[in-house]
C-alpha cells in the first residue's frame, strides 16, 4: 500500500525567518500602545493584606495599575479548565509568581519601574511545595485496567519492579510570553502566540463578561509552543481588561525570569512498574502507578497510561494514577505529555526485564509486537513498530553491540554504550474547516483551522496544494491561527497535520472538480490563474469541513464555538497510533564521568510524509529536547520556600549545539489510509518519545549502572 | 529600575575623579554583561556608571619582554586569540575559551571579568525578600547552607555563605602569579591577583580588596616557560556556555617525566579563586604517575566542607586536577 512520497521541499517560511522578517504576536506595531508588567507575588500561599499602589502612580509615565478590584467576581459555576481560579488578579494567594497586578505605562521601563513600587503585604499561609509535602493532598484519578496483572505476574517466570522519577521541568521557547490587547469600537483583539485562537476568544469573554462575538485573537507564527501556550495563560485577561480601562492597546511580554511562576510546565512524576515475562519471552503482565505533581484546582489529567498500555502485546494490564495537590501553579502539556516520562520509565523497565532474562534489547521488543490495541481488541489502522526497531538497528550497526554492560571501550577509554527504545503516542484529529481561493491575479489564499509555531504545519500544507494544484508557489498565502478568518482549535498532540493536510487534500479535490466544471470541457492553457483570467473570472473559491473517522458531526459545531473537538486514538473501526525506535550512543569518560551522545538512529512510523525536511526536523528536534531532559533539565524547588529557583537560562540548563551529535532519522513513510487520505498520522510528540529511555538505556550499557531518575548527572556516575 | 547617571570619560584618570566626585552608588562599567544583568535582576542599584569602554588605548596588550600586560578593557576575545598568548600560554586562552559564549566574549573585558560576582542562585533569584542571602541583603541570612547547594562551594566557605566564585580566568591567573595594576584616588598599585578576593568569613557582601573608586587598569603575568605546559580543564553541566562545576589551571615546569614544579588553580569549588599549594607540593619532585596526579588532586580537598547536594565536587575536582595535570605534561614544551 504505498502512494508516491512527498518531495522534499525548503520550509516556506524560511527565508523570512532567517531574515528576521516573520512577525511574531508581540512584534505587531500599534499607534498609542502603552506597556504592561505583572507584579508577582513574593509568598507562595496566604491573602493579600494591602496593594498600595500610589507609589506607583507616581512613577513618571505609569497611567493606570490593575488591581484584583478591577475584575468582575468569577461567573459562577463556570469552570476554567486547568486553573485553579479564572485567570485574573485575585487577592487569595495560590502559588509564588501569582500576578496581584498589572502596571501600565507609556514605556517598558516606567512599567518596570512602576511594578517595583508596588510592595504589596500579604497574611502567609503555610504552603506544599513538593508531592513530599505534609500539606500535600493524595487523590487517585481512574485507574485504566485490562486483563489481571496481578494474577500473571504471580504466574510470569520473569519479573522487574522499579520506580523511575522525572523531574518538573518548563519549556522555555525562545519567544517569550506575551499578550497585547485593543480594545476598539466595540471590539477587543488580542494577538497571542497561543495554540487555540478560538478557545482563549471564548474564555477571555467569559472571564471578561463579554460576548465572544466581539473578541478576535489572532496568533501568528508563534515562538515554539509545545504546550505552554495550549490554553489561555495567566495574563491573557489581565492585559485584555486593561485595554479596555485605558482604552488604548496594552502589550505585555513576560520576562523569563516571571515565566517559570506563570506557565504551564511539565510536572514531578514517579513510576513504579512491575512487569512479567513468560518463559517465551513475552511479556504478559504490567502492574504501572504513576503519580504527579498536580495544583490545587488543576485538571492536568494523569493520563500516563494511553502509550506505555499499547506499546507491546501485554495482554494484562494494570495502570493507577496518583495525583498530589500542592501550591504551585497549575501543571500542563509539555512535549510529549505523559508519553515522554511514561515511556523513559516503560522503556527502561523493558530494558531491565530484557536483561533479566538475557535477551537482546531489540530481539525482545519485536517479539512482543501486537497486531491490536490491547485495551479493546481493536485493529490497529498501521503499526510498523517492528520495521522501526529492524531498520533503525541495521542502520545503527546494533549487531556489533556486545551485550555486557562495561563491556565497550573506544580508543580514547571513554565507556561506550549503545541503548535502545521505542515510543508510541496516540494518533488524534480534531474537525477542521478551510476555504481556498485561487485568483486571476496569480494570487492563491488557503485560511484554515490550526496555528503554526514552528512545526511545519504551513509546509505541509503547501506541499499537498502545490502537489495537487499548478499555482503560483511564490504567492501562496497560507492563513492560520486568526479566529477572524475561521474557526480555530487547539492545535496539540501531535494532531495539526492529521487534521489539516487531508482538509488541505480535500479542498484541491473540490478545487480541481470546480474548475474542471467551471471550464466545461474548453482546454485553456496555462496554470490555474492564467485559466482563471483567460475565462474572466477573478477567483474561484471552496469551502470544506472535515471530520475524524467515525467522528460526529457535532464536533464541527464545537469547533465553531472554541470547544474541544478532538477525536482519536480509538476510533469506531481501529485505533491509530504513531511509533518510534530510538537507538543512542553514550560514551562515559573514564575519569570525570562526563556523558556524550556522539550518534542516534531515529525510524519513525508518522504514517505518510509529507514534508521530508519539516519531519526529519521535528524528530531531530525531539531527540535533542529528550537529551535535555533526561541529562540537563530540571527546574529546582527549596521545599522551604516553594516556588522555583532556578528561573533563568543560566541555571535552567537545556542542551548547547556542542552538546549534540549526530542524529540520524529515518521515516517507514507507510500511508495509513484508514486514518485518513492522505495516510498521514502525527509525528511532532512521538519524536521524543522513547528517546530518554534510549539514553539511560545506554548509559546502563556503559556503566552497569540503573539510574532511574532524571535528569542524569555527573554525580551519579562517579 | 532606578534612575542612575552615566558618563564616558575619556583617560582612566578621569574616569577615577569622576567616580570620586560621584560618590555614593557609583560603579565603573566596561563590558557591560555582568553589571546589567544583575541591575535586571535589581541586584545592583546603581545611582551613577562610569563608563570606561571609550577610554582609547585601554585595551593594548603587551607580549614582549619578560612579561605578558593586557589592559584592563582588552575583550576576553581579543585575549583568547592572541598568538604569543594562544601558543605559549594555553592556561591563558583556554580559561577564556571556555567561559560564557562567543558574543559575552566579544564584549566582557579581562579588567571586568575579574570582579564577577557569584552565580549562586539564592543570590541572583532571591531579590525581593525571597530567598535570604548574606550577600545580597547583610546579616539576612544564607539560604544555600541546608538548602539546593549542588552548585556551592565546599572550600573556602563560612557559617554565613558558601557561593562559588565564579570565574575562569581568574583561576588561570591565580595559577601563573599574576598581578593587577590599580588606579585610585591616592594613585597606582599593585597587587597579586590572589589578594583581590577575599573569603566570605563574617562579611560575605566585601568581595574584593579594592578600595572604593579604585579602578583596575592592567593584568600583568610573569612569563614562564610553564605556561606552554599549562591547561585550564573544566567540567560542566554542558559541553558549553556553562560556569564549572569544577576546574583546574595547571602550569608544569618538568625535567623529563618529572614534576620541578607545579602550578594549580582550582575554579567552581571555592569561595574565591583557590590557588592548591597542597596539591602542588606532592607533585615537587616527583615522577607524575596517574596515581599520583589523584593523589595531588585529593590533597587540594583536604579541608572541603562540603553541603547536601556538592559533595561529589571534592571527588569531581581531584578527578579534574589529575585530568588536567595529565594534559598539561602531555604538551611538548617547543
Amino acid at each position: 500500500m504505498s502512494a508516491t512520497p512527498f518531495a522534499d521541499r525548503a520550509r516556506i517560511d524560511a527565508f523570512d525567518k532567517v531574515r528576521g522578517a516573520t512577525a511574531y504576536a508581540a512584534d505587531v506595531p500599534l499607534p498609542g500602545m502603552l506597556h504592561a508588567i505583572l507584579v508577582p507575588s513574593r509568598v507562595a500561599k496566604g491573602h493579600l493584606a494591602t496593594l498600595p499602589v500610589e507609589d506607583a502612580m507616581r512613577v513618571p509615565g505609569v497611567v493606570r495599575v490593575l488591581t484584583p478590584d478591577d475584575f468582575p467576581p468569577p461567573p459562577e459555576p463556570v469552570r476554567f479548565p486547568n486553573a485553579d481560579a479564572p485567570p485574573t488578579l485575585h487577592r487569595e494567594i495560590a502559588f509564588r509568581g501569582q500576578p496581584v497586578a498589572l502596571v501600565v505605562a507609556e514605556t517598558l521601563e516606567a512599567a518596570m519601574e512602576g511594578a517595583e513600587h508596588v510592595v504589596p503585604t500579604y497574611e502567609e499561609q503555610t504552603f506544599a511545595a513538593t508531592k513530599r509535602s505534609a500539606l500535600a493532598v493524595r487523590e487517585e484519578a481512574r485507574p485504566t485496567v485490562f486483563g489481571d496483572a496481578e494474577a500473571a505476574l504471580a504466574r510470569a517466570n520473569a519479573t522487574v519492579d522499579v520506580e523511575y522519577e522525572s523531574p518538573t521541568q518548563h519549556h522555555n521557547p525562545i519567544e517569550l510570553i506575551s499578550t497585547t490587547a485593543v480594545w476598539a469600537e466595540g471590539r477587543l483583539t488580542i494577538y497571542e502566540g497561543t495554540q487555540f485562537a478560538s478557545g482563549l476568544k471564548e474564555v477571555v469573554a467569559r472571564i471578561l463578561r463579554i460576548d465572544p462575538g466581539i473578541v478576535d485573537v489572532k496568533s501568528p507564527t508563534v515562538g515554539g509552543a509545545f504546550g505552554q501556550k495550549g490554553w489561555v495563560q495567566q495574563q491573557t485577561a489581565i492585559v485584555a481588561r486593561a485595554a479596555m480601562l485605558t482604552g488604548r492597546p496594552v502589550k505585555l511580554v513576560t520576562p523569563r525570569g516571571q515565566i517559570f511562576h506563570l506557565a504551564k510546565f511539565r510536572p514531578n512524576s514517579t513510576h513504579r512498574i512491575r512487569l512479567g515475562a513468560d518463559a517465551d519471552g513475552r511479556m504478559i503482565a504490567a502492574h504501572y502507578v504513576s503519580d504527579q505533581q498536580q495544583s490545587r484546582g488543576g485538571t492536568f489529567p494523569s493520563n500516563y497510561h494511553a502509550g506505555p498500555s499499547r506499546l507491546y502485546g501485554i495482554q494484562n494490564y494494570y495502570g493507577g494514577a496518583v495525583d498530589y495537590r500542592i501550591d504551585t501553579q497549575p501543571p500542563g502539556h509539555m512535549r510529549a505529555p505523559h508519553e515522554h516520562p511514561a515511556c523513559f520509565a516503560f522503556e527502561c523497565a523493558v530494558d531491565e526485564l530484557a536483561y533479566r532474562i538475557g535477551a537482546d534489547p531489540v530481539e525482545f521488543r519485536i517479539a512482543n509486537d501486537t497486531r491490536v490495541d490491547p485495551q479493546n481488541g481493536r485493529a490497529l489502522s498501521s503499526r510498523y513498530l517492528n520495521e522501526c526497531l529492524s531498520r533503525g538497528a541495521q542502520r545503527f550497526g546494533w549487531e556489533r553491540r556486545t551485550p555486557e554492560p562495561g563491556s565497550m571501550r573506544a580508543s580514547d577509554g571513554s565507556l561506550v554504550g549503545w541503548g535502545v527504545a521505542s515510543g508510541t503516542y496516540p494518533a488524534l484529529v480534531t474537525a477542521t474547516v478551510a476555504s481556498l481561493r485561487i485568483s486571476a491575479d496569480g494570487t492563491t489564499r488557503f485560511v484554515t483551522t490550526h496555528h503554526e509555531f514552528g512545526q511545519g504545519i504551513k509546509t505541509a500544507i503547501a506541499a499537498v496544494l502545490l502537489d495537487g494544484l499548478e499555482i503560483d508557489p511564490t504567492r501562496l498565502d497560507i492563513v492560520l491561527g486568526d479566529t477572524t478568518a475561521a474557526p480555530q482549535q487547539i492545535t496539540a498532540g501531535s494532531w495539526g497535520t492529521f487534521s489539516v493536510v487531508p482538509t488541505a487534500a480535500l479542498a484541491v479535490e473540490r478545487m480541481r472538480a470546480a474548475l474542471s466544471e467551471l471550464l466545461g470541457g474548453r482546454q485553456v492553457s496555462g496554470n490555474i490563474h492564467q485559466q482563471l483570467a483567460a475565462i474572466r473570472r477573478p477567483y474561484l473559491t471552496v469551502d470544506v469541513s472535515q471530520l475524524g473517522p467515525g467522528q460526529e458531526a457535532a464536533a464541527l459545531e464545537r469547533l465553531r464555538r472554541g470547544q474541544y473537538a478532538i477525536a482519536g486514538p480509538t476510533f469506531p473501526e481501529f485505533t491509530s497510533m504513531s511509533y518510534i525506535a530510538h537507538f543512542i550512543e553514550v560514551r562515559v569518560e573514564p575519569t570525570t564521568r562526563r556523558i556524550r551522545m556522539p550518534r542516534v538512529v531515529s525510524v519513525a512510523d508518522c504514517g505518510r510524509v509529507v514534508s521530508p525536511r519539516t519531519a526529519a526536523s521535528q524528530v531531530r528536534g525531539g531527540v535533542i529536547w529528550a537529551f535535555g531532559a533526561s541529562l540537563r533539565e530540571a527546574t529546582e524547588v527549596d521545599p522551604r520556600y516553594g516556588g522555583f529557583l532556578n528561573n533563568d537560562l543560566a541555571d535552567y540548563v537545556v542542551p548547547v549545539n556542542a552538546d549534540i551529535g549526530e542524529i540520524e532519522v529515518d521515516f517507514i513513510n507507510e500511508p495509513d489510509l484508514l486514518a485518513n487520505s492522505v495516510g498521514v498520522k502525527g509525528l511532532g510528540e512521538v519524536a521524543m518519545v522513547g528517546a530518554s529511555a534510549a539514553i539511560a538505556n545506554a548509559i546502563f550499557h556503559a556503566t552497569g549502572k540503573r539510574l532511574r531518575e532524571l535528569p542524569i548527572r555527573i554525580e551519579h556516575l562517579l | 529600575m532606578q534612575p542612575f547617571s552615566y558618563i564616558r570619560p575619556a583617560t582612566p584618570q578621569e574616569a577615577v575623579g569622576a567616580f570620586a566626585q560621584a560618590g555614593e552608588g557609583a560603579r565603573f562599567i566596561a563590558g557591560g554583561t555582568t553589571l546589567y544583568d544583575l541591575m535586571k535582576l535589581n541586584i545592583e542599584r546603581p545611582r551613577h556608571l562610569i563608563d570606561v569602554s571609550a577610554i582609547e588605548g585601554f585595551n593594548r596588550i603587551e607580549t614582549d619582554g619578560d612579561r605578558l600586560r593586557f589592559e584592563a578593557n582588552a575583550a576576553m576575545s581579543a585575549v583568547a586569540t592572541d598568538p604569543v598568548v594562544a601558543r605559549d600560554y594555553p592556561v591563558l586562552a583556554e580559561s577564556l575559551w571556555k567561559a560564557a559564549s562567543q558574543q559575552l566574549r566579544n564584549m566582557a573585558t579581562v579588567g571586568g571579568n575579574l570582579l564577577q560576582r557569584t552565580r549562586c542562585m539564592y543570590f541572583r533569584n532571591g531579590a525581593g525578600g525571597i530567598y535570604p542571602c548574606n550577600k545580597r541583603e547583610p546579616g539576612s541570612g544564607c539560604a544555600a547552607i541546608g538548602g539546593l547547594d549542588r552548585g556551592q562551594a565546599v572550600l573556602g566557605t563560612s557559617d554565613t555563605c558558601t557561593a562559588v566564585s565564579p570565574g575562569d580566568w581568574p583561576v588561570a591567573l591565580v595559577a601563573m602569579d599574576a598581578s593587577i595594576e590599580v588606579l585610585g584616588p591616592n594613585g597606582t598599585r599593585s597587587m597579586p591577583v590572589a589578594d583581590l578576593y577575599r573569603l566570605p568569613d563574617t562579611t560575605p557582601h566585601v568581595e574584593f580588596t579594592l578600595d572604593p573608586g579604585e579602578m583596575i587598569t592592567a593584568i600583568v603575568v610573569p612569563k614562564t616557560l610553564a605556561g606552554r605546559r599549562s591547561t585550564y580543564h573544566k567540567i560542566r553541566d554542558r559541553e558549553s556556555y556553562a560556569f564549572a562545576l569544577t576546574s583546574a589551571a595547571v602550569a608544569l615546569e618538568m625535567n623529563d617525566d618529572r614534576v620541578e614544579r607545579a602550578r594549580i588553580a582550582l575554579g567552581g569549588v571555592a569561595t574565591r579563586p583557590w590557588r592548591a599549594p597542597e596539591a602542588e607540593e606532592v607533585l615537587a619532585g616527583q615522577r607524575l604517575t596517574p596515581e599520583l596526579a589523584l593523589a595531588a588532586g585529593r590533597a587540594a580537598f583536604r579541608d572541603a566542607r562540603p553541603g547536601r547536594h556538592n559533595g561529589f565536587k571534592v571527588e569531581l575536582g581531584a578527578r579534574t586536577i589529575a585530568d588536567a595535570l595529565r594534559i598539561a605534561a602531555d604538551r611538548s614544551r617547543t
